[in-house]
């Protein structure tokens, strides 16, 4: 150590470093009080804006937070309204299914009620048809053949009275005439 | 024609009959001559027919009865076939018969049988007739075979039907 000093004090010459790796005392010196100014306009200037930073960011970031937790609130109430929501479309779902089930059957019921007795009144009504058409069919052919034996008769009788008849028929005549007094 | 037209006319033919002296001869071949025209639509076209010229008619007059007949029915049957009156002839005929028969103090019964009848059976139903009605009757007798068979009588006002045609239409009301 007393050689380095020495070596250091030996050296005068300003164009000469003391020593290859520290600073002349002097740079030190002025060196330090410039970098504690430096730090302190640093620290009186500079530093309420850097915590004032800070704080707001904090803020900022806290207001986040809770923005975040608000909207979680909101999003778990929105959550449970739809999950609500859900139930009750649900239930309204099953009530319109049961509701159209039962009109369904009841239409179904109806309209099957409805059909038998169309069915059962057109075969009644058939039924009428096909006797009323059985019941002239008859008459008719009753009528038919009457006509058509009022129409042979008279021939058929002229046909089979021979003179006999016509002579008995006559003499029957004048019989009854001349004992009808 | 009316009614009192038929009368008169008649009144006036039975005169001419009566004034001939065959009053009951002329009066039975008018009855046959009113039949034959009511049963033939031939007849009755020819003889009505006033488009075919009166000369024409009164030669078919003169054809069917001129031979048969007296002289005064021919004259008589072409006088009501000359005035356009033929339409009345039955009518006006039955009227002279009529009257022939109530000259007679007789009534005029027709009737109707489908075959001829004989003298007896004329004689017999005449007398039958005349029990029946309490009358001396006038008895003309038309061949009508629409009755098949019987007879049917008409004495005035009342009728004695005991035909077989009346007997089918009886028959036939009844079904």
């Amino acid at each position: 150590m007393n050689q380095l000093v020495v070596s250091v004090l030996a050296s005068e010459d300003p164009f000469v470093s003391h020593h290859w790796l520290l600073p002349e005392t002097g740079e030190i010196i002025y060196g330090g009080l410039a970098s504690v100014i430096v730090v302190g306009a640093l620290v009186k200037f500079a530093g309420p804006m850097v915590k004032k930073s800070f704080a707001d960011r904090t803020a900022r970031i806290q207001k986040q937070l809770d923005d975040a937790a608000a909207a979680k609130v909101t999003a778990d109430g929105d959550a449970k309204n739809i999950r609500a929501a859900l139930g009750d479309i649900a239930s309204e779902r099953a009530r319109i299914l049961a509701e159209a089930d039962a009109q369904a059957a009841a239409v179904l019921a109806e309209g099957q009620a409805r059909i038998i007795s169309e069915i059962a009144e057109l075969e009644a009504k058939a039924e009428a048809d096909i006797n009323a058409a059985r019941g002239r069919g008859s008459d008719e052919l009753r009528n038919e053949i009457t006509v058509l034996a009022s129409r042979a008769t008279p021939l058929v009788v002229a046909a089979t009275l021979n003179e006999q008849a016509h002579k008995d028929l006559v003499e029957g005549f004048i019989s009854k005439v001349g004992a009808g007094r | 024609m009316s009614n009192a037209k038929v009368k008169a006319y008649a009144q006036a033919l039975f005169a001419i009959a009566q004034a001939e002296g065959a009053a009951d001869a002329i009066s039975n071949e008018l009855y046959a001559v009113a039949r034959a025209y009511e049963s033939s639509d031939d007849l009755r076209n020819v003889l009505g027919d006033a488009t075919i010229p009166s000369e024409r008619r009164l030669q078919v007059v003169e054809q069917l009865i001129g031979t048969r007949a007296n002289r005064a029915t021919v004259q008589i049957v072409s006088m009501i076939v000359a005035s356009g009156q033929v339409r009345d002839l039955p009518a006006v005929f039955d009227e002279v018969v009529a009257l022939s028969s109530a000259g007679n103090d007789q009534d005029l019964a027709e009737v109707r049988s489908a075959v001829a009848l004989t003298d007896d059976q004329q004689t017999r139903l005449a007398v039958a007739l005349s029990k029946a009605t309490g009358k001396t009757v006038n008895l003309k007798v038309v061949v009508d075979p629409s009755v098949i068979g019987g007879l049917v009588a008409t004495v005035g006002d009342k009728v004695i039907d005991d035909t077989v045609r009346t007997r089918l239409d009886n028959l036939k009301t009844r079904i």
